[in-house]
């Protein structure tokens, strides 16, 4: 029997149950369509963050934290734990000239994170949480992706390049440009003293009683920073900020007035001095970030890095931690996907063993015909695999256009759900395509054996008695 | 010698050309078929010896449950004997695998059914065309070949309509053209003219005898209606498994 003439009997005997066929097809059309937008949503959210950390070479970065048991710390670019605590060793330029003699370190950074408040665009009442972030600009350890204006240099002082979080939330969002020149309000308090910039504190008057001090605590301190760029840093926080590391230690310096020590060889005066208290001494760097220059060297750098008693983060931790919540994910969306489809397969199963029952007779003319039994199964299975063959393409035309509808909504209202990545939901690669309409074959295939084998061993003589 | 041919899978043509060895071209030894009915045994057929030459017109009459049916089947493949040989063309057919024994249903016999068991889906020529599928012809010979068989049942003319809108008689010569198909040797038919009235059963008769005389096809018919009977050449009548 030739393979064509099999096609031609399963469509046509499939033809003649029309709303039969229509349903069990619906059923695996459902089950294939969970099937393919769970996968593709999983594919592209993987591959939308894979990308953009790409993007920013963060593939060959490595973070030095503290703490060696927060080696697991999945933040790539941290903000930089910078507040005084005890845990682990401090992390200052003793360390980064020491990362940097590490072999096949390309170039090194400290992170510093600044202490401030708030911040806003100057001439708004809206403030947002601060988030910046100070680097070594001549580093060149990760070159932010600059949507406008430019980076920030070494000579930068009250510079800052903004993140695309701030630029959104003054309505800059599609004019990043516009922001260049414009002032950033940095709110901070003052504690009783300034940061080492800006006006130094009021030196306190003779007479400061409590009510003066406790004024000059409660005074807030604002500065101007100037914008000199717009970075679309879309894989990591996009709330970030940067600026110079030079002037975030200044910022995390804090000038106050104070009494010296009285002691036998100093006996008090009542003079108070300009005092300054550099925090980034004490307490060191919040992180530094090194580029390898060459994935394959995470690894190495890495271990070296583990040996100084430091804490280590590479991309490869953050690939496996990807790779391993993904899979995690897959598994859940594939097991809701599987029970879909094998709900599908049962009505397969269903339509195919009424399909035999009902066709017995017809069995027995044709086994009487000349057909053995093979022929006899491979027509029911043929029938069965077409009706996972056509789930699955149904499955995927839907699935088509059903991204192509949230695509169009997205395209409307996209701009207010952040960015999330989903630009690349629905991009179905061929190989989704080609799996998904070979699985829903495979199991409309295996669903219809059963049924097709019992028919194939009918005895000629009873299917034709069969009445 | 023709159990090769079996073996080496030989074409259709070659396989049908092989009768002309001489010799009977069915010819049954001791062939035994029982069944197990209520812990009893029961033969439907017990220790049949039979030859049928070929060109023969055989009627075979006897009782409801005699084994008639049984002993057609087994002649036509349908079903395999416990014990004994069927030799067609000196083949022994009931000892060969199901896809040799369905080529020999294919190819060597034509089966005419009481009930007709035409497929009510398909126009007429569908159903003819059932046997031709199974031997592999292209779509475009089938039709050829099933409308030429219509033709020569005269049932050309309704090649487009579906056995319901059929009656009896052209329903039977429908069935006679599907029996045709692939140019048997042997037609067997199981009560032909049952579902019919006498005279739409002697026009089938008649036009099974035509197929006989003028074509040479062995003719196999079982029977109650003593009137098909004595058109045969040969009566045989069998009870309760064995020929009397």
């Amino acid at each position: 029997m030739r393979f064509i003439d099999y096609i031609r009997l399963a469509i046509k005997n499939l033809g003649r149950q029309k709303s039969r066929t229509f349903l069990t097809i619906t059923a695996i059309t459902v089950g294939s369509l969970s099937l393919i937008l769970m996968l593709s949503l999983l594919i592209s959210v993987r591959q939308s963050l894979i990308d953009q950390l790409n993007n920013l070479g963060a593939f060959n970065l490595v973070t030095v934290t503290r703490d060696p048991n927060s080696a697991d710390n999945n933040q790539i670019i941290s903000s930089g734990n910078n507040s005084p605590s005890d845990d682990g060793k401090i992390i200052n330029d003793a360390t980064v000239t020491a990362v940097k003699k590490i072999p096949n370190v390309v170039s090194v950074t400290p992170i510093l994170s600044a202490w401030v408040k708030t911040i806003k665009l100057e001439g708004q009442d809206k403030k947002i949480w601060s988030n910046v972030i100070g680097f070594d600009p001549s580093s060149n350890v990760f070159n932010l992706p600059i949507l406008a204006g430019r980076n920030i240099k070494s000579t930068d002082m009250d510079k800052i390049v903004v993140g695309m979080r701030f630029a959104n939330t003054y309505g800059y969002g599609n004019k990043p440009a516009d922001l260049i020149g414009k002032k950033v309000v940095f709110i901070m308090e003052g504690g009783g003293g300034t940061p080492d910039w800006g006006a130094l504190p009021a030196k306190p008057p003779a007479n400061a009683n409590k009510e003066w001090w406790d004024a000059q605590n409660n005074k807030g301190i604002e500065l101007l920073v100037e914008i000199v760029g717009v970075a679309d840093n879309a894989s990591m926080d996009d709330s970030q900020n940067y600026i110079n590391i030079e002037w975030a230690k200044r910022l995390m310096t804090q000038v106050r007035w104070e009494s010296p020590q009285c002691d036998k060889n100093q006996p008090c005066d009542n003079t108070m001095v300009l005092t300054k208290y550099d925090q980034t001494e004490k307490s060191g760097y919040g992180s530094i970030i090194i580029n390898v220059g060459d994935t394959a060297h995470l690894q190495s750098v890495a271990a070296e890095i583990a040996k100084l008693g430091y804490g280590v983060t590479t991309a490869q931790t953050m690939l496996d931690q990807i790779n391993r919540i993904m899979l995690l994910v897959g598994v859940g969306l594939a097991v809701i996907g599987g029970i879909s489809l094998f709900v599908a397969a049962i009505g397969i199963i269903n339509t195919m063993v009424m399909a035999t029952y009902e066709r017995i007779r017809e069995i027995g003319v044709m086994r009487a015909c000349g057909a053995t039994r093979a022929i006899i199964r491979r027509l029911f299975t043929f029938e069965a695999a077409l009706l996972g063959f056509w789930g699955g393409v149904f499955g995927i035309i839907i699935s088509y256009g059903l991204i192509y509808i949230a695509k169009l909504i997205v395209n409307k209202y996209g701009a207010s759900l952040g960015n999330l990545p989903l630009e690349q939901i629905g991009t179905f690669p061929w190989w989704l395509i080609l799996s998904v309409t070979g699985f829903t074959t495979l199991v409309g295939l295996l669903s219809g054996l059963g049924p097709a084998i019992k028919a194939a061993r009918l005895n000629p003589v009873d299917a034709l008695r069969y009445e | 010698m023709s159990k090769l041919i079996f073996t080496e899978q030989i074409t259709g043509e070659k396989f049908l050309n092989s009768y002309n060895l001489g010799g009977p071209l069915i010819e049954l030894k001791n062939v035994t078929k029982a069944y197990e009915l209520g812990g009893e045994k029961i033969f439907a057929l017990d220790h049949i010896n039979l030859r049928i030459e070929k060109g023969d017109f055989i009627a075979i009459m006897g009782p409801s449950g005699s084994g008639k049916s049984t002993l057609a089947n087994v002649i036509g493949g349908l079903d395999t004997p416990d014990e004994g040989e069927i030799l067609v063309d000196e083949t022994n057919i009931s000892k060969i695998s199901d896809s040799e024994l369905s080529k020999y249903r294919n190819k060597k016999i034509g089966f005419i059914f009481q009930s007709y068991n035409l497929q009510p889906m398909y126009t007429a020529l569908e159903n003819v065309m059932v046997p031709l599928i199974f031997s592999g012809m292209s779509l475009r010979n089938r039709e050829k070949r099933a409308w030429d068989c219509l033709k020569a049942v005269g049932m050309d003319d309704r090649s487009k309509h579906r056995p319901s809108q059929l009656s009896g008689g052209q329903r039977q010569r429908v069935c006679i053209a599907r029996a045709l198909a692939n140019n048997p040797e042997i037609i067997i038919a199981d009560e032909p003219t049952g579902n019919l009235d006498s005279k739409k059963g002697a026009e089938i008769v008649s036009l099974l005898k035509d197929l006989n005389q003028r074509d040479g096809i062995t003719l196999i018919v079982i029977t109650h209606d003593p009137n098909v009977a004595k058109q045969a050449k040969k009566i045989i009548t069998i009870k309760d498994g064995r020929l009397i």
